[in-house]
């Protein structure tokens, strides 16, 4: 059963803002994962802070350089589904289409998938947790056969997002606005390892919303693709993912970004990987010899040593399928 | 209440229970053609479970009923030593609580032979969800939220969750008498040891499978009404009669006060059965109050407090001779049964499935601090048929045999557990050459290896479902003026369909149409007695009775027709819902009978007979999986799947086909996706989630699935020919997806779930296990 809390529907972002600024408030967008927290109690509210009234902070707007600017409420059906990003970011609406359910898709939107919280049992559930306040980190010693392969410390949660890992392949940055102002970071400053905090997964601040995300022009000659292995068909986190977003010339990679799911408490890149495939032609030996760097490094824990196979799968299937599309 | 009853070995006993008074007058005939049984009759409550308006029991609301929410343990092991309500009762709303310090927590809980092991509210909670206490308030807020004010202290005690480790002498003691409730049952016969010492052919090895929870759509719950000192219950369940009786011991009232309805049900499985605490605090909140009380579960509770498919640790060894005959099967089946004793494993197949001359079956389960088992389609069956077929698997391969053709070499025609006696049908040898033909088995097992990272394989199992049923069951018909029948039955439609069945068999009999047909059902205060809506048993044991009810009406009807038309009786019969007179072209409606007008009603009482002495009716299945294994990332999908059934008689392909189709998906979640996790050290559960606990979808089932019926039109098993269908459709399944996963891979999987760690955590290891 969900607690007790307030609902208030701004009509003006800076109405919603100044909702916001209140202690206890947060804020609620599609509310798919929001909701589930609340009624979990991993979380709490005084004051749901609604945006779906507010048009400005909806859709996709191709802009003049050939980026695009995505309105943070933009669903994941809509990102999925969407011609541009489709066509030029292959990356992102293959991983908006991978992630959850059609009826989660259609209520789920960016922003908040970059938002939500950890999926890790100990957190959803009954267990004073680490990340939830507490002073152990249940995993460690536990079921942590999900958990964390790389980055891991205080706490061994994995980041659930499909979307962030494509996002980051795509050098997005993200908007947040508060009261207090306006400011713009890259993807990868958005999120926070438990070494430096491990109560939060993101930098936005209570009063803040993530309004825009802008993807800058894709790389000349670019390829994109996420590779999502999970247990079950659908309405499933990845055990691993792999984003790849490549720039080809040719039959040469020019660019290559990598970023994984499902292994670190963000998301994760794997810088080394492609290094390894820049100025060299995509083949089935150099999409090898990059998922094997994908996964060194990796620091399993007692029961999910079988990941650093499963990067390897992943990487490799989603430069085959980059080599496959092109 | 009482020990849950797993169906087999002692429930044979059920199938022996002599027929009613009136049960073997005239026994009718098997048909031998039908029009109305057998066709596609869509549901006749189809619309109204989709369209919202069925009833069921969370949908009720009554005149100033409460609304219960229950306190649970949680902890996995604890004695509770102080209960503050203080806060909690000063809450707005709230009429009642109740606690382990209540008169009322005393009612005693989990009855076996040796005395109850627990009580409606005990002190000593031995699994995450133990009821403590309960409140009734005005709104469902109001209860939740004084619920989570009551301030209970607890004194933790260790918690043991690891069933190997529970059964070590040193392990924590789940109750004083230790973890094992009674000593392990062998079942034997032949000589096993000299047998092994000939064959030429053996295999050895131990599988694990993984606890499944139950998750009906439906979550448990009731609503409890008084009226003087009687009481009524609407309660999602299998089988009202198994809880009024529950509910009639437990607040010791006669039978006769107690009444006990489910008129729609959102599934079971297993699961409701039986009396659950749910319906007991709801009646024990409604009399304190003196208000109707609702107490319908959340899933976080379901997840946790409801049953379970008990996890086992199964070691076959299984012996041929050169020729393919088996042997000797010698199998050891250790089952988790959770906090209380539950038969948590069943060598029943290992016993009869096959020809075999030499069986030794050891069966044992062990208590933990856990939810019980509880009967969960085919409870044990498809565990041991995962073990079990999938050394038959490596045994064929073994001696150079098709898995096929080594099955069809041992295809027994007499129950080896029944003294030797005949089946009236088996099916087995049908299902599998059938499957087979449907499935192109042969040219399937022969297909060139992939040479890309995704390998395809195929596997065929088989199995049988070793419950008849228990043959009592009474159904009164009536049939009106206007020409419409009431069928009055006991039975619950737990979401099969039996409903639909009940009036195609009334439909057929009486010659009428479906529409003209009403069931009215699961109701103690107003329908005849039927065994609970479980073990596969409810279409055979009521469907007769149904035929028989609607014959008595028949020959009533015809009776009275013949005085009124002056005609002989034996010149008339009944078709399209009216009077045929022979020789004659016209016909007379039963609504144009002044005689049947002027009675009101025609009443006609079906019993069910019993069972044939001389034969065993018991159904058989052989199903066939093709997977695509991804060898880098360790996903299995079943990409095509035939199921071979015999269950006797077709009553309606639709709901056939849903069994099947349902069973098979069943088998899927146990066979890749469904797995219990526990957190080890606090016994509490970690997967209490749909997210953390994976059913498979839609996106999981084969897009190429076909069913096959073997349809023996068995003429012995009972008047309308049918055999049960709803769990020999899962039995089988798992181990073929297992099967066809070795052939992909060559890595025998003895665990499930088969996940994407264990695919590749063996593809890592080194040659062929």
């Amino acid at each position: 059963m969900l607690p007790r809390f307030t609902h208030v529907q701004p009509t003006s972002i800076s109405d919603a803002l100044r909702e916001l600024a209140a202690p206890g408030a947060r804020v609620l967008a599609g509310g798919t994962d929001l909701l589930g927290c609340l009624r979990d109690r991993a979380v709490t509210a005084d004051k749901l802070v609604s945006l779906n009234a507010l048009a400005e902070l909806r859709g996709i707007r191709e802009q003049g350089d050939g980026g695009l600017r995505i309105g943070a409420l933009t669903t994941l059906t809509e990102l999925a589904t969407h011609p541009v990003v489709r066509a030029r970011f292959g990356a992102l609406s293959a991983a908006a289409a991978a992630a959850a359910s059609p009826q989660l898709r259609n209520q789920g939107t960016l922003g908040g998938n970059l938002c939500q919280r950890p999926r890790c049992w100990y957190f959803r559930g009954d267990f004073p947790c680490a990340r939830k306040g507490g002073d152990t980190c249940f995993a460690k010693e536990g079921e942590n056969q999900l958990h964390a392969v790389f980055g891991g410390d205080v706490c061994v949660m994995v980041h659930p997002s499909d979307t962030a890992p494509a996002l980051q392949s795509l050098d997005a940055k993200v908007r947040l606005i508060s009261a207090r102002g306006s400011r713009t970071i890259g993807i990868d400053a958005l999120f926070v390892l438990p070494a430096k905090d491990h109560t939060r997964e993101t930098v936005v601040e209570a009063d803040e919303i993530v309004s825009d995300i802008l993807l800058p022009p894709p790389p000349a000659g670019a390829v994109g693709a996420y590779r999502k292995i999970r247990a079950r068909g659908v309405w499933d986190f990845a055990i691993v993912g792999a984003a790849v977003t490549l720039g080809l010339d040719k039959k040469s990679v020019r660019q290559a970004r990598i970023v994984l799911s499902g292994v670190a408490p963000v998301p994760w890149r794997v810088a080394e990987a492609e290094r390894l495939l820049v100025g060299h032609e995509l083949s089935a030996p150099r999409i090898e010899q990059a998922a094997t760097q994908a996964s060194s490094g990796a620091a399993p824990l007692s029961a999910n040593a079988y990941k650093v196979m499963l990067i390897r799968g992943a990487v490799a299937e989603a430069l085959s399928d980059v080599m496959g599309a092109r | 209440m009482r020990e849950s009853r797993i169906y087999t070995p002692e429930a044979i006993e059920d199938e022996s229970l002599p027929g009613l008074p009136g049960a073997n007058d005239d026994p009718l005939k098997p048909w031998d053609k039908t029009t109305v049984v057998g066709a596609r009759v869509p549901r006749i409550d189809g619309q109204d479970r989709v369209g919202g308006t069925a009833v069921y029991t969370r949908d009720i609301s009554l005149p100033g009923m409460l609304h219960g929410v229950i306190v649970r343990s949680p902890h996995a092991h604890a004695m509770v030593k102080r209960i503050d309500v203080t806060a909690a009762r000063a809450m707005p709303g709230v009429h009642a609580i109740v606690t382990t310090e209540s008169p009322e927590a005393k009612i005693p809980w989990t009855l076996t032979a040796r005395g109850a092991m627990s009580q409606l509210f005990d002190p000593h909670c031995r699994y995450e969800g133990e009821e403590v206490a309960a409140v009734a308030a005005e709104t469902l807020p109001q209860a939740a939220d004084a619920a989570r004010a009551i301030v209970v202290e607890y004194e933790t005690l260790p918690a043991i969750v690891d069933y190997a480790a529970a059964a070590k002498p040193d392990a924590p003691k789940v109750h004083a008498a230790g973890n094992l409730p009674s000593p392990p049952r062998t079942t034997q016969r032949g000589n096993v040891d000299a047998a092994f010492a000939t064959a030429a052919a053996v295999v050895e090895r131990t599988y694990h499978t993984s606890c499944e929870l139950h998750t009906p759509l439906e979550t448990h719950g009731s609503v409890a009404q008084w009226d003087s000192g009687d009481l009524k219950v609407w309660d999602s369940t299998q089988g009202v009669y198994a809880v009024r009786a529950g509910l009639a011991q437990a607040l010791k009232l006669p039978i006769s006060s107690v009444r006990v309805a489910s008129p729609y049900m959102g599934g079971g499985f297993g699961s409701k059965l039986e009396l659950g605490k749910y319906t007991v605090i709801a009646a024990v909140l409604a009399r304190l109050t003196g208000r109707a009380v609702k107490c319908v579960l959340t899933r976080e509770e379901s997840l946790r407090c409801v049953g379970n498919r008990p996890a086992n640790t199964i070691t076959v060894k299984v012996a041929a001779g050169k020729d393919g005959r088996l042997l000797a099967i010698d199998a050891d089946l250790v089952g988790a049964s959770g906090a209380y004793p539950t038969g948590a494993v069943s060598g029943y197949l290992m016993l009869d499935l096959y020809t075999c001359p030499n069986v030794r079956v050891r069966e044992s389960s062990v208590l933990i601090n856990a939810g019980q088992a509880r009967a969960f389609r085919a409870p044990g069956y498809p565990q041991a048929a995962w073990a079990l077929e999938q050394a038959i698997d490596e045994l064929a391969a073994k001696l150079g045999i098709d898995p096929v053709e080594l099955r069809l070499k041992n295809v027994p025609t007499v129950s080896q557990s029944r003294n030797g006696l005949p089946y009236s049908s088996t099916g087995l040898a049908d299902c599998l050459r059938k499957g087979a033909e449907s499935f192109d088995w042969s040219a399937s097992r022969t297909r060139a290896a992939s040479k890309s990272h995704i390998k395809r394989g195929v596997g065929v199992a088989a199995g049988m479902w070793g419950y008849g049923g228990e043959p009592r069951a009474t159904v009164i018909a009536k049939l009106y003026p206007d020409g419409s029948l009431n069928i009055n039955s006991g039975a619950a439609d737990i979401g099969t369909g039996t409903k639909t069945v009940f009036a195609q068999v009334a439909a057929e009999e009486l010659g009428i149409a479906v529409d003209r047909v009403h069931i009215e059902h699961a109701d103690t205060g107003t329908t005849q007695y039927a065994p609970g809506s479980g073990g596969s048993q409810t279409v055979l044991v009521n469907t007769p009775a149904v035929r028989s009810a609607v014959a008595a009406v028949k020959q009533s009807v015809l009776a009275l027709a013949a005085a009124e038309l002056k005609k002989d009786v034996n010149t008339l019969s009944v078709r399209d819902g009216a009077i045929v007179i022979a020789g004659e072209t016209r016909t007379v409606p039963f609504a144009a009978l002044r005689s049947l007008a002027q009675a009101q009603q025609v009443v006609g009482v079906g019993q069910r007979a019993p069972h044939p002495t001389d034969k065993v009716a018991l159904p058989f299945a052989a199903h066939f999986a093709e997977v695509e294994v991804n060898t880098r990332t360790g996903e299995v999908r079943v990409v095509r799947y035939v199921a071979a059934q015999d269950s006797g008689r077709v009553m309606n392909p639709l709901t056939f086909e849903n069994q099947v189709l349902g069973g098979v998906t069943m088998g899927i979640g146990f066979a890749l996706t469904e797995q219990r996790i526990m957190d080890g050290p606090t016994g509490k559960l970690a997967s209490g989630s749909w997210h953390d606990y994976k059913i498979p979808t839609a996106m999981d089932f084969p897009f190429a699935f076909t069913w096959v019926s073997v349809d023996p039109q068995d003429k012995d098993c009972n008047s309308t020919g049918a055999k049960g269908l709803g769990e020999p459709a899962t039995i089988p399944a798992a181990a073929a997806i297992a099967n066809a996963v070795h052939d992909a891979i060559g890595r025998r999987m003895t665990d499930a779930p088969i996940t994407p760690a264990a695919v590749v955590s063996a593809l890592a290891t080194t040659g062929r296990r």
